[in-house]
């Protein structure tokens, strides 16, 4: 066991007085760094909740769009239905592929190359810029299609979710010990129940609370949706006849506008989708806490 | 072992996927009311359920969201979608088009000849809606009256002329304070009809100056750039000693102040709707029903009027859009005439006005 | 006599095990597949991603050559495509963010793993944490209405001061000295960087052997040389790739970005307070009206965006891998 580099000559040292003020001064300069980093976020946060909470009343949350940026009515409620629903379903969409396909890399394909290849070319993915993706479905989908939809939206936040999921699933599979795997296999289950009955209800905390992370995300994204969804002024319950709408997307809208009114209305939205990304993650957090206290 | 049961997290699954479904293939209960409510206001027919989207030009956003909130009282069941932010210029309103992806753009001008063979559903109509100054507004304190030209406004654009008491600009202004500030010129950063016709005006009114050329994209030297008109109008409120170019309505309704432009009779005419009025009953107009009202002889003429245009295509394939979008036109060449003036647009003179509506009969509605 | 015409009495059926259905080799055959399938979709998606951009994108790729990448010329409107200034943009405010980024999530992983008191660390890593859930676009409307304006007269301010300096005057100057700008877009998207790289940081710190501290603490260390001589040393390649992955972030931030930078091509200068553009931040504003080889160089600007994150983030997760293994933690 070798002792660390650099602290050799230590002890009662004559610069025992310098080096305690230096290593002071660095204490004080990373719970500096500390504080640094807490300000945006106050900053942030409390702003948001300044300018948005006296936007926000029942009439906001329900409201049409504004026909006009100098509308001094008008609210988000299209805005609040086309999130929920666009990111609901890409998770519809991404979640069962997801665990599937972290199933198959780590309970099926373990140890072959191919699914070496799989997981790599997920942790790829994780990392493509959401306006490519928003790219890849307008070219592929929405000039084939010509439409722009609620669904081409949830296409693209589900290719944003897909790698997510898959790595998330994975890393909670390893999680669970193959003994319990050999268990089960040697009480004569074969390999799919063996999965379905015993690893997957194990791994299934951290998996949520994965999801739930990947929802957050995807519901704060705009990029990949700004030139799929197309627009609409009311309420859209359909994903497939008609353009949509979500919070992101009225953010960015009305934040370059001149007028205070649809400032306004950006603050109050962007307040809604905090608070909206803020319950998932938060959901995310308890779901996994659950998890940690099971198996600790 | 655990007692979560793999049961329990099937049947959310489930659920989800249903709801999702149930969702996605239930009533769309606000875009398209299918129950004939008859008693409808006015003399028109009530048309059926209908939805035509328009995407494009910022520069007559604010006007076609005012009317479409009007129309919605004539006919109920069709709804009309243009983004009040967003819009995305006039190249986007001709791209999206182009690829079927709405029923009509909004375009400050006609498209180019080459591109036409890029507009998969065939023939086009261009039908001008209203017209607008493009103001030359400007935040500088104190300054509350300016008067600039062609030349000088080209130089400053060009980043030729850099402070505000330039003597370029003192010459024009005497007696006015101006400030020993750098200018900052906010222009455009997408594909757009005002900057196609704010730099048509230069390239008429300082045609020895002006080098930058006119299109919809420009390759600017300096300055700062903005999305839409709102977005230049945004800029310019926010940003001491900046000058940009916005359509007068934005940019009356941003509280900015806009100077008077050198005309081509030689006189300094502010921008307003008369003086847009005035432009556009000068204009020649041409077969399509385009028209150039840039730069027109005329003294009361405001130099930098704008024309804009809905497009569409001449064979429309659905018989319910497009009965819709032909009211909806109709609509415009009525009371929308009206409203122009109540949201400061200039309506279309009457000569302009009659051609547009026979051009109406030239839709084919299957 | 009668028959006896009972029936003779059945054998009662062996006990059956719960649940034992015959056919369970179909289920698990075909659930099989079915995993297998869900892993193919990846790469189908993927290779789909990649094809599809870089067949939209092949008209600019033709028709300019390796000038789309060494030429700043972009000129929508006379068939110029060079995208240099796009390229250096990205890179400047990324470099930006990371300057300001790095050494504040070095102090806050620090002070969780060495100097916060226990009951602290969790709180504190929750607080960055969310700092990491707001959306991009919240941290675009806050930059550009409440920090933009504040920092122009502090611009200008240093502008002023250092006026005539060799070489901060260059770098704190503008033209013109503009709150849109590459200075205030890369702090932003410091801000948007620090949680990911302090989470990664965290963890490589944490795992530090108790044992290297400690001897270092017997020796008569104090808190900063121990850090210097235990943490930092064993950290290194796990510091870089937290480096990386924050850089392959930066790179592909968008709304944040087109809010903040000003939409300027063709500037390349080492002015930070002037308006410029990046690669992200171009295709947000260009791509709705581009049509033909306009919009074919916008893809081509998301295929080089891809490539390098992808670039990016492969060395990243090689030193990870790499300093997993000296661990001997096996993956």
């Amino acid at each position: 066991m070798t002792a660390a580099t650099g602290v050799s000559h230590l002890g009662a040292s004559p610069g025992r007085g310098l080096r305690k003020a230096k290593s002071s001064i660095a204490t004080v300069t990373i719970v500096g760094a500390f504080v640094v980093a807490l300000i945006p976020l106050a900053l942030i946060i409390g702003y948001v909740i300044f300018r948005g909470a006296s936007v926000i009343n029942a009439d906001f949350l329900t409201g049409e769009i504004a026909y006009s940026p100098r509308s001094p009515s008008g609210g988000i409620g299209p805005a609040i239905v086309g999130t929920l629903l666009i990111t609901g379903a890409a998770t519809a969409l991404a979640v069962p592929l997801g665990v599937l396909g972290g199933i198959w890399i780590h309970e099926y394909g373990a140890g072959s190359r191919l699914a070496a290849f799989v997981r790599f070319l997920a942790d790829v993915m994780t990392g493509v810029p959401s306006i490519v993706m928003g790219l890849f479905i307008y070219t592929f989908i929405v000039l084939n299609t010509k439409q722009t939809n609620g669904f081409a939206g949830a296409l693209a936040l589900a290719c944003l979710m897909l790698p997510v999921v898959i790595r998330t699933t994975e890393e909670m599979l390893r999680l669970v010990p193959d003994e319990q795997r050999e268990a089960s296999m040697a009480l004569g289950s074969r390999k799919a129940r063996t999965i379905m009955r015993v690893v997957l209800p194990a791994a299934t905390p951290g998996i949520v609370s994965g999801a739930l992370l990947a929802v957050a995300r995807a519901a704060g994204e705009t990029a990949p949706l700004l030139f799929v969804i197309g627009f609409t002024f009311t309420t859209n319950s359909s994903l497939f006849t008609g353009g949509n709408t979500a919070l992101p997307v009225q953010i960015y809208g009305n934040a370059a506008s001149a007028f205070e009114a649809a400032q306004d209305r950006a603050w109050g939205a962007a307040l809604t989708l905090i608070v909206l990304v803020f319950l998932f993650t938060i959901a995310a957090r308890i779901v996994s806490a659950l998890f940690v206290r099971k198996q600790g | 072992m655990t007692r979560t049961s793999p049961r329990w997290r099937w049947l959310v699954a489930m659920m989800l996927v249903l709801g999702v479904f149930a969702a996605a293939c239930g009533s769309d209960s606000d875009t398209s009311s299918t129950d004939d409510t008859s008693g409808g206001s006015g003399s028109s027919t009530e048309l059926p359920a209908a939805e035509i989207t328009g995407s494009g030009s910022t520069f007559q956003a604010a006007y076609n969201n005012e009317v479409i909130q009007a129309f919605k009282s004539v006919q109920p069941n069709v709804t009309v979608i243009y983004p009040p932010t967003n819009s995305g210029g006039s190249g986007k309103g001709q791209t999206d088009l182009q690829a079927e992806l709405v029923e009509f753009a909004g375009s400050d001008g006609v498209p180019k000849e080459e591109e036409l063979p890029l507009y998969q559903g065939g023939d086009l109509l261009y039908f001008p809606t209203v017209a607008a100054p493009i103001t030359v507004s400007y935040n500088v304190s104190g300054v509350d009256e300016l008067k600039l030209d062609g030349d000088t406004i080209a130089k400053i654009f060009q980043g030729q002329i850099t402070k505000w008491n330039d003597p370029a600009i003192a010459d024009l202004n005497r007696g006015v304070d101006l400030p020993d500030a750098d200018i900052v010129a906010v222009h455009r950063s997408e594909s757009s009809g005002t900057t196609a016709n704010f730099t048509k005006f230069l390239t008429l009114a300082a045609p020895n100056t002006w080098t930058l050329g006119t299109d919809k994209t420009i390759a600017w030297t300096g300055g700062q750039a903005a999305e839409g008109n709102g977005g230049v109008t945004n800029a310019v409120k926010s940003t001491p000693n900046s000058i940009g170019y916005i359509d007068y309505s934005d940019a009356k309704a941003g509280g900015l102040s806009f100077a008077s432009i050198k005309n081509k009779d030689g006189k300094f005419v502010k921008a307003s709707t008369e003086s847009a009025s005035a432009a556009v009953a000068g204009a020649t107009i041409n077969p399509d029903l385009s028209y150039d009202p840039i730069f027109d002889p005329g003294a009361d003429s405001y130099a930098i009027t704008s024309p804009t245009y809905i497009v569409i295509y001449k064979n429309q394939t659905d018989a319910a859009k497009g009965n819709a979008m032909k009211a909806f036109l109709e609509y415009i060449y009525g009371d929308g005439q009206e409203i122009a003036t109540t949201i400061d647009y200039a309506p279309l003179s009457s000569e302009l006005l009659s051609k547009a509506k026979a051009q109406l009969d030239d839709i084919v509605i299957p | 006599m009668a028959l006896d015409l009972q029936p003779p009495p059945t054998r009662p059926s062996a006990p059956r095990l719960a649940d034992e259905r015959p056919p369970g080799i179909v289920v698990d055959t075909a659930f099989r597949w079915l995993a297998f399938a869900a892993g193919m979709l990846v790469l189908v998606i993927l290779g789909l991603i990649l094809y599809s951009t870089t067949e939209q994108a092949w008209p600019a790729f033709q028709a300019e050559g390796i000038d789309f990448l060494i030429k700043n010329d972009w000129n929508p409107a006379a068939g110029s495509y060079g995208a240099l200034s796009f390229v250096f943009g990205t890179l400047l405010i990324s470099v930006i963010a990371l300057l300001i980024a790095v050494p504040i999530s070095l102090g806050i992983a620090l002070f969780v793993t060495e100097v916060a008191p226990s009951w602290l660390r969790r709180p504190v890593i929750t607080v960055i944490d969310l700092l990491a859930t707001i959306p991009s676009v919240v941290f675009g409307l806050w930059g550009a209405y409440v920090f933009a304006p504040w920092v122009l007269p502090r611009y200008e301010d240093l502008a002023n001061a250092f006026s005539g300096v060799p070489v901060l005057g260059t770098l704190f100057n503008g033209t013109p000295v503009s709150a849109r700008s590459f200075m205030t877009a890369g702090i932003i998207l410091a801000i948007m960087v620090i949680p990911i790289v302090t989470s990664i940081t965290r963890e490589v710190f944490a795992t530090t052997p108790a044992a290297q501290k400690e001897g270092a603490m017997a020796l008569g260390a104090t808190r900063w040389e121990m850090i210097r001589g235990a943490v930092f040393p064993h950290a290194r390649s796990g510091i870089t790739s937290a480096v990386l992955i924050g850089l392959g972030r930066a790179i592909g931030e968008t709304i944040a970005v087109v809010l903040l930078i000003g939409s300027l091509p063709n500037k390349i200068t080492a002015e930070l307070f002037s308006p410029g553009d990046s690669m992200a931040s171009v295709i947000v504003s260009q791509f709705g009206e581009a049509s033909g080889t306009h919009r074919s160089a916008l893809i081509g600007l998301g295929v080089l965006l891809f490539i390098i994150t992808l670039i990016v983030g492969v060395i990243a997760r090689g030193l990870i891998a790499r300093s997993d293994r000296k661990l001997g933690l096996a993956r």
